[in-house]
């Protein structure tokens, strides 16, 4: 039997699943598994709900052993603005509390859950800001609301007009999405504008992207690398709102018109809309992030995922430009090894970030824009 | 290659002479959000018309800056009203459209109502 103060890593054998408190009470005063106890023990003079939760895996080893682990918990609160603008609106299921007949509440709780749970298997980061920080959402906001977003404390989900978007909690990419918004805010807080904000969006997307994959067991070329698949009604000529892979694809639509990523600098779009084009920019980095994923294969989570999210809490500036944060990104995949440095590389060299066979970034991002309008 | 948003996404553009001369119109733009897609509406009101559109103009802080967004995927609003030769421009972060500004933009939205569009 053993007890460990963090789980290492996601193992096969062990049994997922939270210990409802009662269960932890009686482990508690157990004699018979004495590590068990004490591991629940801890689990329940954890600091209080509001601040972090802790929770306690139980498996049985290869010699039929009890292994008990103590990891940490999302501590998950949602509220239904009842169709307001109102936040964060009433509470309607918390931490513990079973699921609820409303579908757009336990999608919320349990997308906030995956995405917990990714940065916590991938990154070892315990929750948004690495210290247990609560998660909290609000559903049913404002009226035939066309968003979700995160507004510095909380993610808030329309429910879509029902003509072009459906609800917004309908995609654990969006969710993954904007919780990875939040993750950005507690490490580098890219400036929300200009290629800093395409970089914070497209930082995003991978944190959405993964948290999908993540979820369902996927390697990086059975992954659809799509950001906000099912969030279109079904008369929208379109499949997500942005595909990592192939920016540019996601819809083509005679209502809303052709997804405008565009997939390398070529393309970059200069524009004061969207606060200088950060939804439409990230299309650049989001291709280079896919392309490195697939490149080396197996989890994205894994490596390819490791190797962005220390480039981004590494000392990534906030001013951060896709050449900076491409050559962070490079640097960590180095330390990696010469293939993974490679691999990113040749990433970076396909959206026209760094020159081919060149080692550094170019920095000549704002040269090669395209101004539209 | 895909193509760009148009932009500025309500300015008065190479159609700006429909409203005439002496003419009034306000156009509105929502960019950002999650799904990054520009969305406009306008209006272009005409002989009695005019004065109820200009008090909801006149209403509205234009010299005012409004203060920055927070967070992320807020939806970003452009404003502009053009009275005869005379422009008037503000870009207004969702959580800031309040009391004239959102009166002017529900109006605009309510009576262009079959608009819109990326």
């Amino acid at each position: 039997m053993s007890n460990h103060e963090s789980r290492p890593a996601a193992q096969a054998h062990v049994h997922q699943g939270i210990i409802p408190s009662y269960m932890l009470a009686k482990l508690a005063e157990s004699e018979r598994y004495s590590h068990a106890a004490e591991a629940a023990r801890q689990t329940l003079i954890a600091p209080a709900p509001a601040q972090r939760r802790a929770q306690l895996q139980l498996s049985i080893d290869e010699n039929g052993a009890l292994v008990a682990t103590v990891e940490a918990a999302p501590n998950r609160t949602i509220s239904d603005a009842h169709g307001t603008e109102t936040l964060p609106g009433t509470v309607v299921r918390t931490e513990d509390e079973p699921t609820v007949a409303d579908g757009a509440v336990n999608q919320a709780f349990d997308g906030l859950g995956a995405t917990f749970q990714m940065l916590l298997d991938a990154f070892q980061r315990n929750s948004v800001d690495g210290q247990g920080l609560p998660l909290d959402a609000t559903v049913h906001y404002g009226s035939g609301y066309d968003n979700a977003f995160w507004n510095g404390e909380r993610m808030v989900f329309g429910d879509g007009d029902g003509q072009v978007f459906q609800g917004f909690t309908g995609a654990t990419s969006v969710i993954g999405h904007e919780l990875g918004h939040g993750v950005v805010q507690y490490t580098a807080a890219l400036e929300y504008q200009g290629q800093p904000g395409a970089l914070n969006e497209s930082i995003a997307d991978v944190f959405g992207a993964l948290t999908e994959q993540h979820l369902q067991g996927q390697t990086a070329d059975q992954a659809t690398w799509l950001i906000g698949a099912g969030i279109f009604t079904p008369a929208v000529h379109g499949k997500a709102l942005r595909s990592m892979l192939h920016p540019g694809t996601a819809y083509d639509d005679p209502e809303l018109g052709k997804d405008p990523q565009p997939a390398d600098m070529s393309g970059y779009v200069k524009t004061t809309d969207d606060n200088g084009g950060v939804h439409v920019n990230s299309g650049i980095p989001n291709r280079a992030f896919a392309l490195f994923a697939v490149e080396l294969g197996g989890h994205a989570w894994e490596t390819a995922g490791s190797v962005w999210y220390r480039a981004l809490t590494g000392g990534l500036p906030a001013s951060a430009t896709f050449a900076q944060f491409a050559k962070a990104t490079i640097a960590e995949a180095d330390k990696v090894s010469t293939a993974t440095g490679d691999a990113a590389r040749m990433a970076w060299a396909s959206v026209g970030v760094i020159k081919a066979g060149v080692g550094s970034a170019t920095g000549s991002a704002t040269g090669d824009e395209r101004t539209s309008g | 290659m895909s193509e760009p948003p148009a932009d500025p996404p309500a300015g008065v553009p190479a159609d700006s002479d429909a409203a005439g001369d002496d003419g009034v119109a306000i156009r509105v733009a929502r960019s950002g959000g999650i799904a990054g897609m520009t969305r406009r509406w306008s209006v272009q009101p005409s002989g009695s018309e005019r004065e109820h559109w200009m008090l909801l103009v006149e209403r509205c802080p234009w010299d005012e800056k409004p203060p920055a967004g927070t967070g992320a995927d807020r939806f970003l609003w452009r404003i502009e009203v053009r009275v005869r030769q005379e422009r008037h421009e503000q870009v207004i972060p969702e959580e800031h459209l309040q009391g004239p500004w959102r009166a002017l933009v529900d109006a605009v939205r309510e009576a262009d109502a079959g608009a819109g569009g990326a």
